[in-house]
């Protein structure tokens, strides 16, 4: 038997300890075949027969499940054992005793990376906090969404204020003297950003597949980010390009197989993104582990297979104005100012100054403004990224909100808030109440997996998505575990939730009265915290 | 007989006034009224003879809103013209009879006794109407057209909307009627568009018809138009509205979506070629997480392996049959020499 030494990684250290119970095991070997990180495999005990032990042979060899100790193959709690067992006999249950993340610093003399969002959840979320509490009760009547027509709509590009809007009197005619920025207005939740890479083919075209889908047959006309990966011609070249918001980012990555296929489409995009951060990891560019950058990635993005790390800001970028010049004009240019370019930005405690120096916008350019609060989701970050910086995104969509209401300019470059909405399981709730506050619509990746499957949670469950190993095919580049995704499943799935969230949505804006979305409506809300009513100006109630 | 003016010299009588002085006139043996009203609320409704026996009649002209509202069994009520808002709110067995229009919500909530309107009536009219088993179901005869989001909510009851003079009309129902109606049923002459997607639209039986047939003749002698009786029981121009027993409208699967509409080949056609079939868990072929491999030379022929693979994958010869084998490593876990070896299977999806 091999020797044991202190300054080695143990069982002991791991984050998920297996728990076995050999007397229900059949030995069918599903959970060692299920196990796509290897953490569990099939092992032969030498055991003490019991009796007499003057007889010779006293050992006997027993077939049991071991769990494997390593840095590259520790069980991530997943569950997919447990799944699998039919008798019940294995499970991973959590070590609140662990060492690992110690362990792992100290061994390798690396920072730990993980995907899904800050497990440090210290403060409750504010969101929850929040209660819809101004109800139409004889004020003026609630409505009823079984009868009326609700506008679920925000608008996606610049809105000019009726002064700047360049219509005049012509005879009896209005004319039009200046050409407007363009402007669409779409469902207010975005299926957002995560790219082709950090998610399988198959999860990336079951969202696109659900997007179409929402528009074509549930008329929902809701938009997808595509995170900056690369797009695929075909989609380019197809009628649904017009579902997608395209983004650029740091990486820069696909940009050349856009501008290629300009000429051969057949629809604008719906809009660009231009990607300054993110809230899962603000202040870091993208990060795409090179096991996951498989054959039609590294084509697609134009690399080799190896880690890839965008900088963290792009790289012709030193300032506000500058990007205002550079990435809005030639973003609104590449489609002639037919399409709306807006930006995504990490909430940060400079969110405000951002956002009033794009409301000066003197070429009407700029078409959104998107901030990613710190409870967003990643496929790979930094675990100190992901748990300790960034900015929650409640108070930062109202700073924004009400800075531009100070100015008179509210709703002149709309505001999208993402990040952690329906961490606590209701989305429309999360989505609702922070369009009261102020945001124009909101945007949503991480909800999107745990829709399709995801067996991890914000509580350092599974978090393996950077691993290229997720048990779900989710985050997967591999064949064999990709193809355990249904993407017509998941399609469904997410088809089915956005239109139960779309009648929850309706269930909120009837009892205030709405039937258009309240924006900046912080009148409907109350909350029982003081300091989150007192910093949020929303009405203390006890 | 008991003729009421309800306007003397310039005097009108309020609604209170009117109310009390005909439950008074009651209270001393009169059970029939004409009453020439000044848009006073509520007559007929709420009024009733102590000696249950009695039937009370009301001849009307110029009421208010809510005629006949909580209207009870043995009145009945004519108004010569139009009304107001409400005609019938909550009828627990009064019959009314209106020869012009009746304004929104009439027969709201009626839960017995019948409602005969000569001409339109207005928005949410027929809304909740329900029927109480133990009490004779209600009916709703209109003989043009109501306004939008009638019916909504209705519960039980027969409600007959009868489409006459309705040219141009996109919809004798106007819009979205019929929201969150889970009982009931609409007999309807014309066209009906835009409805509630609770409900279903189908052709009348033989029951329905007879229906119909006998209820039309005294509908139209109520109102005093017995002369459309032919015009309006062509049946082939009616049809009938109730809930569907499942909500949930028929849509695309998202499977033929896929394979109709969507991208020939998928998004990802000119890179990979995915056939769409879902993997197991655990399962063999391609699904597996990993391999195991025979190292012919470490081999001592023992057989543990064979014997103990929980697929019967290993043949005697110690090839794997790939459609069996998922992988779990228990060859390689017992094999006294190691001459098993499990094999990541990194393979990604390609062209």
């Amino acid at each position: 038997m091999a020797a044991v030494k202190v300054n080695e990684l143990h069982k002991e250290d791991l984050p998920w300890i297996i728990e076995y119970d050999e007397s229900k095991c059949i030995q069918c070997g599903k959970c060692t075949a299920v196990c796509s990180f290897g953490a569990i495999s099939p092992c032969v005990e030498m055991r003490k027969k019991s009796g007499n032990i003057n007889e010779k042979n006293q050992y006997e060899k027993v077939l049991v499940v071991k769990q494997n100790v390593g840095f590259e193959n520790h069980c991530v709690g997943c569950g997919m054992c447990a799944n699998v067992c039919p008798n019940g006999a294995i499970k991973a249950v959590r070590n609140l005793d662990d060492r690992y993340a110690i362990r792992y610093r100290a061994e390798k003399g690396e920072s730990l990376k993980r995907g899904g969002r800050s497990n440090l959840n210290t403060e409750g979320r504010t969101l929850d906090k929040i209660k819809i509490g101004r109800i139409s009760q004889m004020t003026d009547p609630s409505l009823d969404p079984v009868r009326h027509t609700f506008e679920i709509r925000a608008p996606f590009g610049r809105v000019l204020s009726a002064d700047k809007l360049g219509f005049d009197v012509s005879g009896n005619q209005i004319i039009q003297t200046k050409s407007l920025p363009p402007n669409r207005w779409i469902y207010p939740i975005i299926f957002g950003d995560m790219s082709i890479g950090a998610i399988s083919s198959r999860m990336w075209e079951a969202i696109a597949i659900a997007t179409a889908y929402l528009n074509e047959k549930m008329g929902i006309p809701i938009r997808m980010g595509t995170g900056e990966g690369g797009i695929p011609v075909n989609l380019l070249k197809s009628r649904y390009l017009k579902y997608m918001i395209l983004q650029i980012a740091s990486g820069h990555f696909g940009w050349n197989r856009i501008i290629e296929t300009m000429p051969e489409m057949v629809e604008d995009p719906a809009g660009i993104l231009i990607k300054i951060g993110q809230g899962a990891k603000p202040g870091d560019g993208g990060l795409l582990m090179a096991n996951k950058v498989s054959q039609y990635v590294q084509e697609i993005r134009g690399v080799p297979k190896a880690d890839l790390m965008s900088p963290p800001t792009h790289q012709g970028l030193y300032s506000i104005e500058e990007s205002v010049q550079k990435m809005f004009l030639s973003m609104n240019a590449a489609f002639n100012f037919r399409v709306p370019v807006a930006i995504k930005v990490a909430a940060s405690v400079t969110s405000v100054s951002v956002y009033n120096n794009l409301l000066r916008d003197p070429y009407n350019i700029v078409g959104g403004f998107f901030i990613d609060g710190f409870a967003g989701g990643t496929g790979a970050a930094h675990e100190i990224s992901l748990n300790h910086t960034g900015h929650p995104i409640t108070s930062k969509v109202r700073d924004c909100y009400l800075a531009a209401v100070h100015q008179g300019r509210q709703g002149e470059i709309p505001l999208f808030a993402g990040g952690g909405l329906g961490q606590t399981g209701s989305f429309a709730a999360d989505a609702f109440k922070l369009i009261c506050l102020g945001a124009n619509g909101v945007f949503t990746g991480r909800l999107l997996l745990q829709i399709a499957g995801c067996c991890g949670n914000d509580t350092e469950k599974c978090n393996a998505c950077s691993t290229g190993n997720c048990p779900a095919g989710l985050t997967s580049q591999k064949a064999c575990l990709t193809k355990r995704l249904d993407i017509d499943k998941v399609a469904e799935n997410l088809v089915n939730f956005i239109v139960a969230t779309d009648m929850e949505l309706k269930k909120l804006m009837g009892p205030v009265g709405c039937s258009t979305l309240p924006v900046g409506r912080s009148d409907a809300l109350i909350t029982v915290d003081r300091h989150i009513a007192q910093r949020l100006d929303i009405q203390y109630s006890i | 007989m008991e003729r009421i003016e309800t306007l003397n010299n310039g005097n009108r009588m309020s609604t209170q006034e009117l109310l009390q002085l005909i439950q008074s006139k009651i209270d001393a043996g009169c059970t029939e009224f004409e009453i020439n009203a000044c848009g006073q609320h509520n007559i007929g409704g709420s009024s009733w003879a102590k000696d249950r026996n009695k039937d009370l009649k009301f001849l009307l002209r110029n009421p208010g809103q809510r005629v006949g509202a909580m209207g009870m069994k043995g009145t009945s009520i004519l108004v010569e013209g139009s009304v107001p808002a409400d005609t019938g709110w909550l009828n627990s067995g009064a019959e009314i009879i209106v020869k012009g229009d009746s304004g929104d919500t009439t027969a709201h909530c009626a839960a017995s006794g019948e409602i005969y309107i000569g001409g339109r009536v207005g928005t949410r009219s027929g809304a909740l109407m329900k029927h109480d088993p133990k009490f004779k179901i209600p009916e709703f005869w209109v003989l043009k057209n109501t306004g939008s989001f009638s019916f909504e909510f209705m519960g039980g009851g027969i409600a007959i909307v009868c489409g006459y003079d309705c040219d141009g009309l996109k919809s004798v129902l106007g819009e979205r009627s019929c929201g969150g109606m889970v009982g009931g049923t609409i007999y309807v002459r014309g066209k009906v568009e835009n409805i509630a997607t609770c409900v279903e639209i189908s052709t009348l039986d033989a029951n329905d018809i007879e229906f119909l047939r006998s209820g039309m003749k005294r509908f139209l002698e109520k109102i005093g138009r017995a002369e459309l009786y032919n015009e309006l029981t062509n049946f082939k121009e009616w049809h009938k509205i109730q809930t569907v027993a499942a909500a949930k409208k028929e849509r695309m699967s998202i499977a033929e979506f896929r394979e109709k509409e969507w991208i020939a080949g998928g998004i990802f056609g000119d890179f990979i070629t995915d056939d769409y079939a879902v993997y197991e868990l655990a399962g063999t072929g391609d699904a597996r997480c990993r391999f195991p491999e025979w190292n012919k030379e470490l081999c001592i022929g023992c057989d543990i392996c064979v014997k103990n693979c929980p697929q019967k994958a290993i043949s005697e010869n110690y090839v794997v049959d790939d459609e069996k084998c998922i992988g779990c490593g228990i060859c390689s876990a017992l094999c006294p020499r190691q001459a098993w070896k499990m094999v990541e299977n990194n393979k990604e999806i390609t062209k």
